[in-house]
């Protein structure tokens, strides 16, 4: 399948420390500490049988 | 390994994931995998005493790289609750993670077609209780969304632009509405309950909303289902799924599509299910015993009373 074009960024709202492309990270990779998209804070982590976790995080008065 | 195969009769494809039938179905409260990883306590699928929103990928995929993807959207590591328990920071916060998501996944080029979704309730087969919804990147557009397509053909521009219009101009369906954001029973529902959440500008996805509609989806979404749960004064289970552009394909489609959210309940009445049967299935058409607009005006009383 031919690859194709990230997804255009949104014109409404800043995503700081957003990948430029959008491409999946391999299953070892760890995000760069302090990774972050809109509000959330993101952790990036592989589980004992490979498969991805991500983790995110936001600022909340109490937890849900 | 899911395999497709393609209905010729019907113009579909059917994924077929045959090792999902070992998957865990409603296990009990103490071995919930959704549940974060307690010191001495059984692991999960999460291994950290807290979260607040964790993503991974299906254990049991009905796509996996690179034939798509299914990932798992944990809202909370409450195991009790539901999406209209949330806080007002968490569910928003959410929608932030469904757009991450979309972009991440939508720019694989193993993904045609992101799909958010929640399904509530056993009603509709549920096998978890935890709060969590589900992601599918189909490595193909399908039928449902190329139908959304064509609408835009019928019509003119964008179907979901112009039945908001035509909904707005009549009101009788419209059950909620903000600056950003309007929820209404379609005037062709196929369920007693259906309901779209439609952003009011044009929005091909949620990579095109501003934080304000953002929050505002977010606020409509949770007074919806609150509304729900207060209509017959039980959970109130439902299908919900995030309708945005196509990811692959030509560029044409990728700029098309209107987000918008649709929630597709099973219940007719407090304790009576519409199931889908001779018509539904042998061909296509629903035939409904209630008419949209006092669906409309009992789930407005239910909104205005769980609010």
């Amino acid at each position: 399948m031919a690859r194709k074009p990230a997804v255009p960024p949104s014109p409404g709202a800043a995503e700081p420390g957003r990948a430029k492309t959008g491409e999946p990270t391999g299953r070892d990779d760890r995000a760069a500490p302090g990774e972050r998209f809109g509000p959330l804070a993101i952790e990036r982590m592989s589980k004992d049988d490979g498969r991805a976790l991500i983790v995110y995080s936001h600022e909340e008065p109490g937890q849900a | 390994v899911s395999r497709l195969r393609f209905d010729e009769l019907r113009g579909e494809q059917v994924v077929y994931a045959i090792d999902r039938q070992e998957r865990t179905f409603l296990p009990s409260r103490e071995h919930c995998p959704l549940d974060p990883t307690r010191p001495g306590g059984p692991p999960t699928e999460i291994p950290l005493p807290a979260f607040q929103i964790a993503v991974f990928d299906n254990r049991f995929p009905a796509f996996e790289s690179p034939g798509g993807a299914a990932e798992v959207v944990v809202y909370t590591d409450r195991h009790d609750g539901s999406f209209a328990t949330l806080s007002a920071e968490r569910a928003e916060a959410l929608m932030w993670v469904w757009r991450h998501r979309y972009l991440e996944l939508g720019a694989r080029p193993d993904v045609d077609y992101v799909m958010i979704f929640e399904n509530r309730g056993v009603e509709v087969g549920v096998t978890l209780h935890h709060p969590h919804g589900q992601i599918y990147g189909y490595p193909f557009l399908p039928s449902v969304p190329a139908r959304e397509l064509a609408a835009d053909e019928r019509l003119g521009g964008c179907a979901p632009c112009e039945l908001l219009r035509r909904e707005l101009a009549d009101a009788q369906r419209v059950i909620l509405d903000s600056d950003s954001v309007v929820a209404y029973v379609p005037h062709a529902a196929r369920w007693a309950y259906e309901v779209h959440v439609v952003l009011r500008e044009h929005r091909a996805s949620l990579l095109d909303c501003d934080p304000l509609e953002l929050r505002e989806l977010s606020v409509a979404l949770q007074a919806l289902v609150r509304g729900f749960d207060a209509l017959f004064a039980r959970p109130f289970p439902y299908v919900m799924v995030v309708h945005q552009s196509p990811t692959g394909g030509l560029d044409a489609a990728r700029s098309r599509g209107h987000l918008h959210v649709e929630f597709y309940p099973p219940l007719r009445t407090a304790d009576k299910l519409k199931y889908l049967a001779g018509s539904e299935q042998g061909a296509g058409t629903f035939i409904s015993d209630t008419l949209p607009e006092e669906s409309a005006a009992a789930l407005r009383e239910a909104i205005a009373r769980a609010a």
